[in-house]
């Protein structure tokens, strides 16, 4: 298998090249036979691609450490879980994952547009190939190959680290991975439109559910990546604005701005071009992503000489990417004029062209700040770098002002609002916002930027459910129907528009968790077994905890354990007992370092978090009784859980806006028409 | 043409706040990133340079970690990754990560940020470790 696996991919290259020379061929010179044999190679790719995984998934289970990639990744001892799961774990095997996962899509693209929409398919088919291409020439010659031999065999691997052994960072990588890869799709259709000239809004129509599924992974992934780091790496926190975390935000905050700039297009025929842009810019930055998360660029300039052959190809990479799309939207400039203008300031466009601009005005600020210890290296020879203090000041005001617009987006008019419309619709809302500010401010509540995150949290929410209620109040009414019918079939009949704001609730549960952060408390003390802490939650609450003891664990080799140690804390709210909890440090067998596991319990408003941040591991571990005193940190950390809720609701809102609809499958190709009339047959959602 | 124009207006003045929220924000918040060798040139040149904070990467000195159990005080040496002659005293007064490892037998890089007290003691108010998943043996590491 695993020869057959290396095979495989010394095969699938020849078969991506010419199928990516065919398809393009077969698009210039209109031949379907070389189209359908160009799609064929897409098909054959993803099957070799499938044996290839098999390959190193078989390398795992069957502890081959004569492979570089197993011997680093794996042990005898290892959960087969986490085996296979190894696929993912380190760079070689994701990179070939990113292929699985690319090829995979690019089938279902091809098989799904096997029937229809045949002109764009010979340029999708070759854009596709180019990128499996590119990942296979990565794979097979830039150091990485996952099937690459060691001279010898070693007798066991080195082990997968402890803190990767866990349920969410299992599931967190392949997560961002099928968000980056599913948007590979609208990439290749933008191209083909480019190449055929129909840029009107088909290509979007036909990709927009590919884009909202891309997006649904990407902020999956990166809610799961949070979890772990919450659960996993023990600081309390979830996000820390490492250049990694930063790299997945990127094409996320693109994306969201495309999903938003393409109703222009499709409604109002405006923003061709910048539909273009946005598309290859999204694309360019998961392909950044992938680079970035794998290779070490900037955490520190002085690992990056490791990895210098495969970051060259990579930005080789990206600048012909870059080039071929400017290139072809210059080409294709005069067929990208504007159907209409907007007309006012105050219209739903213009909302929709400042969500834009703030969204990339966020993009600019995280990578100038993710890039700029590069940046201030090459241009002075003296590397600057910035921390979370400078991302949390620079997107607060702008996080700010996407809330604001998330609540006026959907209620202004097209084209030009009147004095009347903006009364009507927002006269309430903003007094509920203010109403919540002024609540909040008399409850004690001081802190400015919180304050105003909080009465516009509440002024969306207000839009939100307003529209939900008018709509289920008037379909009542027509329809004749109960109010709780009226309001599912209300969603149904327009998924794209109700779903989309599912997902603004969710979104502005999410920002009103993150407002809590400067509630957030922490307590440290050393304390010795029978004596107690106090911990005062913001919300009035009293946390007692006794350390009640230790227990070692030593040698558990059933478990994988080299040493544990626990320490139990029996907890009291208000005098309430809520149970005992551990808080442990563990050393796993071949590992290098320990890892740290906490005790939370979440409450719907707050979580309480309990690190064993400190203990004379050396002694106890000795068994001196004498070395019982271990250093707590306790930390109450209000509405933390609302982010999971808003996860949960954001995906719940995504599914509905994704999940077909007969209705709209018979009416796709007759969307795309500029200056469509009447305000209700408009999507207006997300 | 006057609805364009105020909205022209509109645009250039998102770019120019967040033009100017970065500005100042880099300003503000900047830290010098550098070697320890390059740390201790700067400082022989500008002794001024000693009181401003900087974020410096280098290697853990083996067997160097000293701690007192319960007084939350850490304390051990740093030398460059490449130099192994330049090395100065840390000091942190926080829990340290799990990745912080003093073993022989392993390389443990930090990146800290702080500056260097009156005794010469660098005070870190922050320490990271380099990343596990990013941590690779040479096949010579495995052969035991």
């Amino acid at each position: 298998m695993n020869v057959l696996g290396e095979l495989a991919l010394w095969i699938a290259l020849p078969v991506s090249l010419f199928g990516m020379v065919l398809g393009f061929a077969g698009g210039r010179a209109r031949r379907g036979d070389l189209t359908l044999s160009a799609e064929r190679s897409v098909y054959a790719v993803f099957f070799l691609s499938v044996i290839a995984s098999l390959g190193v998934v078989d390398t795992f289970l069957n502890d081959r450490f004569e492979y570089w990639y197993v011997a680093n990744y794996s042990s005898r001892n290892l959960e087969t879980f986490f085996k296979v799961s190894g696929l993912w774990a380190g760079q070689r095997g994701s990179l070939l994952f990113w292929l699985l996962l690319l090829s995979c899509f690019a089938a279902i693209a091809v098989f799904s547009n096997r029937k229809k929409n045949r002109e764009f398919m010979p340029y999708v088919a070759g854009t596709l190939l180019t990128i499996t291409s590119f990942f296979l020439v990565v794979l097979l010659f830039a150091d990485v190959n996952p099937f690459e031999k060691l001279t010898f065999t070693p007798a066991d691997g080195s082990g997968l680290n402890p803190q990767l052994q866990n349920y969410w960072m299992t599931i967190h990588p392949p997560t961002l991975y099928l968000g980056f890869t599913a948007f590979t799709v609208p990439f290749a259709f933008a191209v083909a439109a480019l190449l055929n000239g129909r840029l009107d809004a088909r290509w979007i129509v036909i990709t927009r559910k590919w884009t909202l599924l891309s997006w649904f992974f990407l902020s999956n992934g990166i809610i799961f990546g949070m979890r772990w780091a919450y659960e996993e790496l023990g600081w309390g926190g979830y996000w820390f604005w490492d250049p990694v975390e930063n790299a997945s935000l990127l094409p996320w905050l693109t994306a969201t701005a495309f999903l938003h700039s393409i109703q222009i297009q499709e409604n109002r025929g405006m923003l061709k071009v910048w539909n273009m842009g946005l598309v290859i810019l999204t694309f360019l930055l998961t392909i950044f992503a992938t680079f970035l998360t794998r290779s070490g660029l900037i955490e520190s300039v002085h690992t990056f000489a490791q990895e210098l052959k495969i970051a060259y190809i990579f930005l080789g990479f990206m600048s012909s990417i870059l080039m071929v799309g400017l290139v072809l939207v210059l080409y294709r400039l005069p067929r990208l004029k504007s159907d209409n203008q907007i007309e006012s300031f105050l219209s739903r466009e213009s909302a929709f062209v400042f969500n834009n601009l703030i969204l990339l005005g966020a993009t600019f600020a995280v990578l100038w700040g993710t890039l700029l210890p590069l940046i201030s290296e090459g241009l002075t020879g003296q590397e600057i770098a910035v921390g979370p203090p400078f991302f949390n000041r620079v997107n607060l005001p702008i996080g700010l002002a996407l809330l604001a617009l998330m609540g006026i987006g959907p209620v202004i008019a097209w084209r030009r609002a009147s004095r009347r419309n903006l009364v009507r619709n927002f006269l309430r809302p903003v007094s509920v916002g203010l109403a919540t500010m002024l609540g909040l401010w008399i409850g004690g509540a001081r802190h400015a930027m919180a304050l105003v995150t909080f009465g516009l949290a509440a002024f969306v929410m207000t839009i939100i459910v307003v529209e939900f209620w008018k709509g289920t109040r008037a379909r009542a009414r027509i329809e004749g129907e109960g109010a709780f019918k009226a309001f599912l079939h209300l969603i149904a009949r327009n998924r794209r528009r109700w779903g989309g704001y599912i997902v603004h609730v969710g979104v502005v549960v999410i920002f009103t968790a993150f407002a809590a952060a400067p509630w957030y408390q922490e307590f440290l003390q050393t304390l010795e077994p029978g004596e107690v802490m106090v911990a005062e939650s913001p919300l009035g609450h009293t946390y007692e905890l006794t350390y009640e003891g230790l227990s070692t664990n030593i040698r558990d080799l059933e478990r994988n354990l080299d040493w544990q140690v626990t320490a139990l804390v029996s907890v009291q709210r208000d005098g309430e007992p809520l149970g005992t909890f551990t808080t442990e440090k563990r050393m796993h067998m071949n590992a290098e370092q320990m890892s740290t596991e906490v005790g939370i319990q979440s409450f719907p408003l707050e979580d309480l978090y309990i690190i064993l941040a400190d203990a004379d591991l050396g002694r106890i571990l000795q068994g001196d009784a004498a070395a019982q005193s271990v250093t707590f940190t306790v930390m109450v950390k209000p509405l933390v859980g609302w982010i999971w809720a808003g996860g949960l609701i954001l995906t719940l809102g995504s599914l509905i806006a994704m999940w077909p609809s007969a209705e709209r499958l018979r009416t796709a190709s007759s969307t795309g028409r500029a200056g469509m009339s009447g305000a209700e047959a408009l999507p207006t959602g997300d | 043409m006057k609805q364009n124009g105020r909205f022209m207006v509109g645009l250039v003045g998102v770019a120019a706040v967040v033009t100017y929220l970065v500005w100042t924000g880099v300003s503000d918040t900047m830290m010098y990133y550098m070697t320890p060798t390059e740390l201790i040139a700067k400082i022989d040149q500008d002794p001024t340079f000693r009181d401003v904070g900087v974020k410096v990467s280098g290697r853990l000195v083996v067997n160097s970690h000293e701690s007192e159990p319960g007084s939350m005080v850490h304390r051990f040496v740093i030398h460059d990754t490449d130099d192994e002659s330049v090395t100065f005293p840390v000091e942190y007064r926080q829990p340290l990560p799990d990745t912080f490892t003093d073993s022989p037998d392993m390389l443990v890089d930090v990146v800290m940020e702080g500056r260097f007290d009156e005794a010469g003691v660098f005070q870190a108010n922050s320490v990271l470790t380099k990343c596990g998943s990013r941590y690779e043996a040479s096949p010579e590491e495995l052969r035991t």
